[in-house]
């Protein structure tokens, strides 16, 4: 009964809200996407994994995340460790060794560790408490609890889910107080790396695909082969949706499969076809809300690891969601990077809502003692 | 009861969050910033774009109006011909390999196809290139069975300009050229051609490209990423016409008479050069406009190698120029007609009286010699024997500038306006002008002039059109080679009337004096172009004339034909039938000799067929 008032009055409704609204959002566009397609039954898979995905999060939300705090290095533990089974059982797809199969799923380790990734942070940065400033030496033990499953998710590889790993490190230590003079070096040493990756590391290829990507951006070069002619079809998509849109399942661009990759990481410029300047920036300002809500939450956590955690799932949504949307609208060179909740795919879902869960532990729990 | 650790301090975080939130509103401000951009300012754009990629658009070419002749015979018309179009972006690799096969092409075609493919700029690769013009039947065979397997190729169906008579009249009719930069320039409107199009390039062809052109028409498909056709799948976002009915050019008749093109070219068989024209004198309708030689307009529409230019501009025969409007030559004796109606209007002289040839002209120290001793002549027989000496003293009485003023009212010196092609104006040559490039003028001058010698130069063009308005009774008619224009409907858009430039406003007495002097240089046992009159058949009028070749500069001795192309031209000009005058005419055998021994035969035997088939046939 105690518990029954508690989440009456503790749920956090707002998030509940946003949450539901951008996966329905995804289930219609995705929908939209498919409809017509060899992947018609998309949507409904979709809603399964909704389902299991609300059920995981109800789960995660209802264990008081001291517990988690309690068994962080084990769930750290067994991320990593599913990471290097991935290359004992993985299957590849399209040159890269993502997934392991799990009875009838499939499950990507590296997802999971994101959430592995901000746990361990809470849990070192909770018993880690410093009130004077930080040193780059004070860097060195998250640094490594980063940089180790980082390493291997780049072995699969798959780039954009190690960039994430390493946002999410960046963003968590942005709360704690780096003294200035670490800062400062900091900034020399990745002024004195830029040049030297760029003439000695980078291969010409590598090269070239930075400078035509800014030169895209510039307006001074129309490359339209390859990543080019991705980004090109997807502003067209996005472009010619106007204020507002060609319709639900009337995009054009979408129907006849000018869009690559249009349920996974470009959901995004379908969504924008069909509904318009109105229909993105809804979507957008519900995202810009998600992200700042966590912070609220974080500033509400009555401790470290709460406010860690609150501020890592914020920064997990924030960069993939800045991300993905940047590649789709040219700003950014094309990375593999789904929108979270909004993109098709069980493993980042679930991982998506194993981390909502998370925050919504820490926002019900902002009275407790 | 499990043990929880401590909460924890979380001051150290207080200051940062308000930071975090701030630059998390930035970076999404920026995002929508950037997609209101790209939605809101550059959605024509985009859209465009987004109507392009599901369009695949076919090009329905215009059908070229037909050119006939005055009887309706067609003189160019249209042949269908095929060419390969490719859209770029949905080629593979393997693709042009298969069309290389298809089309049966060598290595080296092959790679070069490659090469065009692959050297296309990005922006190039969404939209239709022609990879091959006018293919034969194999190849059309070949690539029609597999066309439902290569999407990005397709076969259009062009019209392709024919000409029946191949050289005949190719001068004036022109030909077509493929469309260059300047044209584009001069036309303004760059979308009424693409590279590759056709354009008028020479005569009629370029004269009345526009009617001639028609408009081209479109059909648009709904085609998916991988340019399948995708039929009744048109979605409502797309707002563009799907088809456009191509609009065929106009047909032009000409007033030319192909039957008598093709009498003069049997008729100069025995001459490698020359030129002719007829005109009707009631109209200034022109019948024929013969040049000769001529390049082949077909030769011409498929672009000429440097090598074959050099060729043709160094013929000493020189097919690329009109003899008949572009060249200019001495009239010769033809002119002498001018000379005597200068002096019968201006009463100059008694056309009775005589004067005594013995062969030769004194003026001073110089001796001018005739063609021959004609004994007592007046100006009838001076006409009908071309009497040079009767002329000379004529010409003394008369002076220079009365000739130069009514040969220019019989239109010499000045374009005639047919408005095809460039035209040359000719010279008369003034006693002022003598002045300035000879020093002083001398009465030589004059007496040169009297017989169209010395610095008068006419086109052929010209000499029929004052020929014509001998016959006429006084009248200068503009020549017109077009009769009328047909829409494509078949109603008529346009009918040339007759354009008459000015009446010459000459007596009708000295014009029937003229005129039966013409005669008897035919009847006439002593008339020049007697030994080539019609025996038994239709008579003709006229005036024979031998025009001295300027001195060739420059040129080598050596050549073989050098003692050919010193030789004179022959001249004959004048009106058939001699007793009810229909059509005038000017003939010009270059380096013919003797204008009685060579041009007036091809002159008698053309108008013996012209009227002799025309009442037969009626």
């Amino acid at each position: 009964m105690a518990i029954g008032r508690t989440i009456r009055d503790e749920f956090d409704w707002p998030l509940f809200i946003a949450v539901s609204t951008i996966a329905l959002f995804g289930v219609l566009n995705l929908y939209s996407a498919t409809d017509g397609g060899t992947t018609s039954d998309a949507y409904i898979q979709q809603l399964y994994w909704l389902v299991l995905g609300f059920g995981v999060a109800a789960l995660t939300a209802a264990i008081d995340y001291r517990h988690f705090e309690r068994y962080g290095w084990l769930i750290y533990g067994a991320c990593v460790l599913a990471l290097i089974l991935v290359f004992v059982l993985g299957k590849s797809v399209r040159g890269s060794t993502r997934w392991i199969a799990l009875g009838g799923f499939s499950l990507q380790p590296s997802e999971l560790m994101k959430i592995g990734l901000i746990i361990a942070l809470g849990k070192y940065l909770h018993h880690d408490t410093k009130t004077g400033g930080r040193t780059l030496v004070d860097l060195i033990i998250p640094g490594l609890i980063c940089a180790l499953p980082m390493a291997l998710v780049l072995l699969q590889p798959d780039l954009g889910t190690a960039m994430i790993l390493a946002f999410i490190f960046g963003s968590v230590m942005m709360l704690t107080q780096l003294k200035l003079r670490s800062m400062v070096t900091l900034l020399a040493t990745f002024v004195v790396a830029a040049p030297v990756t760029w003439f000695y590391l980078l291969k010409d290829y590598q090269k070239e695909r930075i400078t035509a990507f800014w030169g895209r951006l510039g307006g001074t070069q129309t490359d339209l082969l390859d990543s080019g002619w991705h980004t090109h079809q997807s502003l067209v998509a996005i472009g010619s949706g106007g204020l507002t849109g060609k319709g639900f399942t009337q995009g054009t661009q979408t129907r006849f499969r000018f869009l690559p990759d249009q349920h996974t990481d470009f959901p995004f410029p379908v969504w924008a076809e069909e509904h318009g300047f109105i229909g993105a920036l809804l979507l957008i300002s519900l995202y810009l809300f998600l992200v700042l809500w966590s912070l609220r939450v974080a500033s509400q956590a009555k401790d470290r690891f709460g406010a860690v955690v609150a501020v890592g799932v914020g920064a997990m949504l924030f960069w993939q969601t800045v991300v993905n949307l940047g590649m789709v609208s040219g700003l950014l060179p094309v990375v593999g990077m789904t929108l979270p909740l909004f993109s098709y795919g069980g493993s980042s879902l679930l991982s998506t809502m194993l981390g909502l869960g998370l925050l919504m532990n820490v926002s019900m729990r902002r009275f407790s003692h | 009861m499990i043990t929880l650790s401590q909460r924890r301090e979380v001051g150290e975080f207080r200051k940062r969050y308000r930071w975090m939130a701030l630059f998390v509103a930035l970076v999404f401000g920026g995002i929508i910033v950037r997609v209101a951009q790209v939605q809101l300012f550059q959605r024509d754009r985009w859209s465009g774009i987004a109507q392009q990629n599901i369009t695949k658009t076919l090009e329905l070419p215009a059908t070229r109006g037909v050119i006939r002749d005055v009887e309706g015979r067609v003189v160019a018309s249209n042949r269908p011909s095929y060419d390969v179009y490719a859209t770029p972006r949905l080629l593979e690799s393997e693709d042009l390999d298969r069309i290389a096969s298809l089309m049966g092409l060598t290595e080296e075609e092959s790679s070069a196809l490659e090469a065009r493919i692959e050297g296309l700029p990005p922006e190039r690769r969404t939209h239709q290139i022609q990879l091959y013009r006018d293919i034969d039947r194999d190849q059309l065979a070949a690539l029609e069975t597999h066309l439902a397997e290569l999407p990005g190729l397709d076969i259009v169906t062009v019209p392709l300009r024919d000409y029946p008579y191949a050289t005949l009249g190719a001068h004036l009719i022109g030909y077509l050229n493929e469309v260059n930069e300047d044209d584009l320039q001069a036309v303004g409107d760059l979308r009424a051609y693409r590279s590759g199009d056709r354009i008028g390039r020479n005569g009629l062809e370029k004269r009345y490209e526009a009617l001639l052109k028609g408009s081209r028409g479109f059909r648009r498909m709904v085609v998916d990423a991988r340019g399948r056709a995708l039929e009744g799948a048109r979605p409502d976002s797309l707002d563009v016409q799907m088809l456009k009915k191509p609009v065929p050019g106009h047909d032009i008749q000409l007033t030319l008479d192909m039957r008598l093109m093709e009498a003069f070219d049997r008729a100069f068989r025995p001459h490698p050069s020359g030129a002719a024209v007829v005109v009707d004198i009631h109209t200034g309708a022109i019948r024929a406009l013969y040049s000769k030689p001529v390049y082949d307009p077909n030769e011409m529409s498929s672009g000429l190698s440097t090598r074959r230019y050099a060729e043709l501009t160094g013929d000493p025969f020189r097919p690329l120029i009109d003899k008949t409007i572009y060249e200019t030559y001495f009239p010769g004796s033809t002119f002498k007609v001018f000379t005597a109606l200068a002096a019968l209007e201006d009463a100059v002289v008694d056309p009775a009286q005589r004067v005594e040839c013995t062969g030769f002209l004194k003026i001073g120290r110089q001796k001018f010699r005739c063609n021959k001793r004609h004994e007592w002549v007046d100006l009838y027989d001076a006409v009908v024997q071309s009497c040079n000496v009767y002329f000379w003293v004529l010409a003394e009485e008369v002076g220079i500038e009365r000739i130069n003023r009514f040969a220019e009212a019989f239109g010499f010196a000045e374009r005639t306006g047919i408005g095809v092609n460039s035209e040359a104006k000719g010279f008369l040559a003034t006693r002022e002008w003598y002045e300035e490039h000879y020093g002083a003028f001398r009465i030589g001058y004059t007496l040169n002039t009297a017989i169209g010698q010395g610095n008068t130069r006419v086109t052929v063009l010209q000499l029929a059109m004052a020929y014509a308005a001998i016959a006429n009774g006084g009248v200068l008619y503009v020549p017109q080679v077009v009769q009328n224009v047909r829409a494509p409907d078949g109603s008529l858009s346009e009918t040339f009337e007759p354009r008459v430039k000015h009446d010459i406003g000459i007596s009708a007495q000295h014009l029937d004096l003229i005129r039966r002097s013409l005669v008897d240089v035919v009847q006439d046992e002593d008339g020049t172009a007697y030994r080539a009159r019609n025996k038994d058949g239709l008579p003709v009028a006229g005036k024979t004339g031998t025009a001295q070749v300027v001195s060739r500069k420059g040129r080598s001795e050596e050549s073989s034909s050098a003692w050919y192309l010193d030789r004179s031209h022959g001249w004959f000009a004048g009106f058939a039938p001699a007793d009810d005058p229909q059509v005038a005419f000017a003939v010009l055998v270059e380096h013919g000799g003797s204008g009685g021994a060579s041009a007036a035969p091809i002159a008698m035997s053309v108008m013996q067929q012209y009227f002799g088939t025309q009442e037969e046939a009626e």
